[in-house]
């Protein structure tokens, strides 16, 4: 019998690597990793490492069409690299990018071209490089996470931390939830194993810094959804309880980068 | 962008005017003691960071960043493989036709093959196949599988293409990522070349299980795989700890020769005035104890590639300003031009042999750069 | 390895004609590989001729003479296979040029260099795009020619150089597994012919040089025959590694004899255990170099001859 979670959590109510449903792997963060660059950062979710560098804002380069067509405000450009020995074979890639990095790179572009505060820069670029080191699940919740910290190193001017966090179910739930012996949980932040054999989906939320003290209890009102992928198959029923779960993974996120950039620039 | 894909070998170069190239210059060619931008002596390396071990996922891996910021990682990863035997050499051996040669070419094959280790390098801003990252990686490996020790010595015989042996139908393919994390700011290769050599050293490959001729199947533990660069084993109470005594992956140091002075590590801007650049491969003779050479390349000076300044003398707009003694042209005996001094000329032709032979020297010299090169990085924690 | 989907590709390991074990005579495979006939210091004739190609500003075709062994080979067929290969390369320089409107500023001549290989020029097929040590190759060369161009007399303008290689040098003796010596020592010869054939092709469409610079090859060999084990590596010049049982270091230089410098150094290999005569205090790689430089005035003199004869026939025209 192959070891996996959807065998194992029905009975130990335990997922494959040891977590209960609701917990995030350990995230370690750093920023400022980099000193050459404009920002920069180093995340870590479990065993998927990621480090991210900002350059900018910057003049668009001379020639491109994108020095005209920035004219109201900075182009973001993202450029997504997996390193050979990110996985657990090592990987030859072909020319550069494959699909897996350049779906990553246009969802990190069309995500934070939105989330920024681009107007504030016209005719410029912002570049971002997001280099994974090593691959093991929620690879684009892990890049969106380090490519916030990286922008807020750069003090680029944003509404809120943009977070990030995938969630799934413990089974393939093809059929309809059944709400009174429901024996499917959802599950938060899933490893590459159980994003290959169950449902999963990848939400981004950002909030709006709280101003002022009676704002602090409205922050749910103020929550946004910024990114939603997903492309599993998955009976409707289920989604709400997924998306819950994310949303609430997205928060512990954010709690956690908000202590790594306070600690930080403390120190 | 094609443009600078095209300078390829050489780097970008920087932006300096004529005036500060021959400030530069004149600094780093003073007899004896060369007066580099950031102070150092001419032998004496950039500080830099470094860590092995940093991703889990791979065989062995390392980081290192120098203080500008420029960062690089590498990654090895180790799959095992099936050797190809050539079909020749088969069929010469059912063929009989002499049955001495048939278990000379079996020995052969054994002998291990310098396309198991594959590099590749990745450099933002460049394509994989642009000209600096195929150069550059070719020149790493080429010192990598050539580095071969004699049969007799124990643990490494042939370097490490015996090593990724494992019996004649099978053996290791190697993989090296480099990955550099920004756009280079000065000559990429110290970095990656200290930055390699580190990653091979804290690379293990699981421990074998099978013996002899079996299919290998290999232990689980990963506590106990063993170092692809076998340590010197602390119970042997070997007290003379000069490292000598075990094979090192090797090194590449990048050199440049200034007028008459030879500098170590250069940085972008020491490079942009050199007047020969070699790239020079090192490892550690694992009998004598001394160091060996295992290759040289010459890297194409970005000086070549400078604008030229205009003497007072031919430069119209001062004409009739200065008195013609003032500036003549003197022989520069580096290189056998005739100079204005102070007006920079971009380099032209090539490097003396003697000039060569001292660069090299300076490299392996007992006590020279390349023992101090190897000796820092063993201090490096291997963990 | 990239696929080149627009061509139906042969097989990329080639096939070699039957040799049937009734033909051959007892013991004719250890006497099989090729000899070395000649002198250590005795280099292979160059064939070298400018200006064959007729819409190029400047063009070169270089030969190498086939060893002796292959002749030999040719007039007492024993295999169908020939045992060594010689080199042969066509180079042609475009230009000088005004380079692209995009291109930057650039206040000299921008040189380019692509050195590809034909499908048949070696015994194992290469495919149409260019893989990575025909790149590396382009480097090489590169830095050689820059070195002698005197390249602030061409702003703004760029200088292409192609080469075709229609035959390769072997890296080692067909008949070896491939696995007994891997490194390329033939490229190191093709890369000395690429100089010294660049060379004339530059001089053929008049472009300031320094100097012709010209290519050598040295290497260190070790050609064990079964009775002495140890014999202690030398020197040769201008070496066919099909000759050879194992080449431990080899080395070519680009040089130029009036100013006598050098402008590309290509090392590799183990140089520390040479047999120098008594009284010779070089170490192996000095001596190794010192080997190459000879060469390369060997080849130089060819090249200037190569060079006046278009010089004449430039002259005799106008």
């Amino acid at each position: 019998m192959p070891l996996d979670t959807s065998t194992t959590y029905p009975l130990t109510k335990l997922r494959l690597d040891g977590r209960r449903w609701n917990e995030l792997r350990l995230i370690q963060a750093q920023i400022s990793t980099n000193p050459a660059s404009s920002g920069s950062s180093y995340l870590s979710m479990g065993n998927t490492a990621i480090m991210c560098s900002v350059h900018g804002p910057a003049e668009g380069r001379r020639g491109d069409a994108s020095g005209t067509a920035g004219g109201a405000g900075a182009i973001v450009e993202v450029d997504v690299n997996v390193a050979g020995f990110a996985g657990v074979d090592r990987k030859r890639r072909a020319g550069g990018s494959d699909k897996q990095s350049s779906r990553i790179a246009t969802t990190l572009r069309s995500a934070f071209q939105s989330h920024l505060h681009t107007y504030l820069y016209p005719h410029s670029t912002i570049s971002i490089h997001v280099s994974v080191l090593s691959a093991d699940g929620s690879l684009l919740a892990a890049a969106i996470n380090a490519c916030t910290l990286a922008l807020v190193d750069a003090g680029i001017p944003m509404p809120g931390l943009l977070t990030s966090c995938t969630a799934g179910m413990s089974g393939s739930a093809s059929t309809p939830k059944d709400p009174r012996h429901d024996e499917l949980d959802p599950l938060l932040d899933l490893s590459l194993p159980e994003e290959q054999e169950l449902p999963v989906l990848t939400v981004g939320t950002t909030t709006s810094v709280p101003v002022g003290e009676n704002n602090m209890d409205e922050e749910e009102g103020e929550m946004k959804v910024a990114v939603l992928t997903m492309d599993s198959k998955l009976h409707s029923t289920y989604i709400e309880t997924m998306l819950a779960v994310g949303i609430d993974g997205c928060n512990q996120i954010r709690e956690l980068l908000e202590g790594v950039i306070k600690g930080s620039s403390g120190a | 962008m094609s443009n600078q894909r095209q300078a390829s070998s050489a780097s970008q170069v920087p932006h300096l005017s004529p005036a500060e190239l021959s400030y530069l210059y004149s600094s780093l060619s003073l007899p004896k003691t060369p007066i580099r931008p950031d102070g150092r002596s001419p032998t004496q390396f950039r500080p830099l960071t470094a860590e092995t071990n940093i991703l889990p996922g791979t065989n062995g891996s390392a980081r290192i960043g120098f203080a500008d910021g420029t960062q690089a990682i590498v990654g090895v990863k180790a799959e095992v493989e099936k050797t190809v035997l050539a079909n020749e050499t088969l069929a010469r051996n059912d063929g009989g036709a002499g049955l001495d040669r048939g278990e000379q070419e079996g020995s052969a094959a054994v002998g291990g093959h310098g396309s198991w280790v594959q590099m590749s390098i990745e450099i933002p801003g460049f394509r994989d196949d642009d000209a600096l990252p195929v150069f550059l990686s070719e020149m790493m490996r080429e010192s990598l599988v050539g580095a071969v020790g004699t049969r007799e010595a124990s643990d490494m015989a042939g370097g490490l293409k015996e090593r990724l042996v494992i019996n004649k139908r099978w053996h290791w393919r190697l993989y090296i990522d480099v990955l550099l994390l920004s756009q280079p700011l000065a000559y990429p290769l110290p970095l990656l070349s200290l930055t390699t050599h580190l990653a091979l050293l804290s690379t293990k490959l699981p421990k074998r299980k099978s013996q002899g001729e079996e299919d290998p199947f290999f232990d689980d533990d990963w506590a106990v795989a063993e170092y692809l660069y076998p340590r010197p084993s602390l119970s042997s109470g070997k007290t003379n700890s000069t490292g000598s005594s075990f094979v090192r992956p090797p090194v590449t140091l990048l050199v440049i020769s200034v007028g008459e002075n030879i500098i170590f590590d250069p940085n972008r801007e020491e490079i942009a005035v050199a007047d020969a650049v070699l790239a020079i491969s090192i490892t550690r003779d694992s009998e004598a104890g001394t160091l060996k050479l295992l290759s040289i390349r010459t890297v194409d000076p970005p000086s070549r590639l400078t604008q030229p300044g205009v003497p007072n003398s031919e430069n119209v707009s001062m004409l009739g300003a200065v008195a013609p003694t003032e500036d003549v042209a003197v022989l520069n005996p580096a290189t056998g031009e005739e100079e204005v001094p102070g007006v920079w000329r971009p380099r032209r032709g090539g490097v003396k042999r003697s000039v060569i032979a001292e660069m090299v020297k300076t490299a392996l010299k007992k006590g020279g750069v390349g023992e101090e090169v190897l000796e820092g990085l063993e201090g490096v924690e291997v963990s | 390895m990239m696929a080149d989907r627009r061509r139906i590709n042969g097989p990329p390991g080639g096939t070699r004609p039957a040799v049937f074990a009734s033909n051959l005579q007892s013991g004719t495979s250890a006497t099989d590989r090729a000899q070395r006939q000649r002198q250590p210091s005795e280099l292979r004739k160059i064939f070298l001729k400018t200006g064959l190609i007729p819409t190029a500003s400047g063009s070169s075709y270089l030969e190498f003479e086939p060893s002796a062994s292959l002749a030999a080979a040719r007039a007492n067929p024993k295999s169908l296979i020939p045992p060594s290969s010689a080199l042969k390369l066509a180079c042609t320089v475009h230009g000088p040029k005004p380079l692209p409107r995009s291109a930057a500023f650039s206040p000299n001549l921008v040189l380019t260099t692509h050195i590809k290989y034909a499908p048949f020029a070696a015994r194992q097929r290469k495919g149409h795009i260019r893989d990575a040590s025909e790149r590396d190759l382009g480097v090489h060369l590169e830095t050689a020619l820059r070195g002698a161009i005197i390249a602030e007399r061409w702003p703004k303008s760029g200088l292409d150089i192609t080469i075709t290689i229609l035959e390769a040098e072997d890296d080692r003796w067909w008949g070896s597994a491939p696995d007994s010596h891997d490194a390329s020592w033939g490229m190191m010869n093709v890369l000395a012919g690429c100089i010294t054939a660049a060379s004339a092709a530059i001089a053929d469409a008049h472009i300031d040089c320094l100097d012709l610079v010209a290519g050598g090859v040295a290497a260190l060999v070790s050609d064990d025959s079964a009775s002495t084990s140890t014999v202690a590596p030398k020197l040769m010049l201008d070496t066919d590694p099909a000759e050879h049982r194992s080449i431990l270091s080899a080395c070519v230089v680009a040089y130029m004899p009036a100013r006598d410098e050098i402008t590309e150094l290509w090392l590799k290999g183990d140089s520390s255990k040479a047999s120098l005569e008594d009284g010779d205090d070089r170490t192996g790689h000095e001596a190794l170099i010192d080997g190459a430089v000879d060469a390369a005035r060997g080849a130089h003199a060819v090249l200037a001859e190569a060079v006046r004869e278009s010089l004449l026939k430039t002259v005799g025209q106008a």
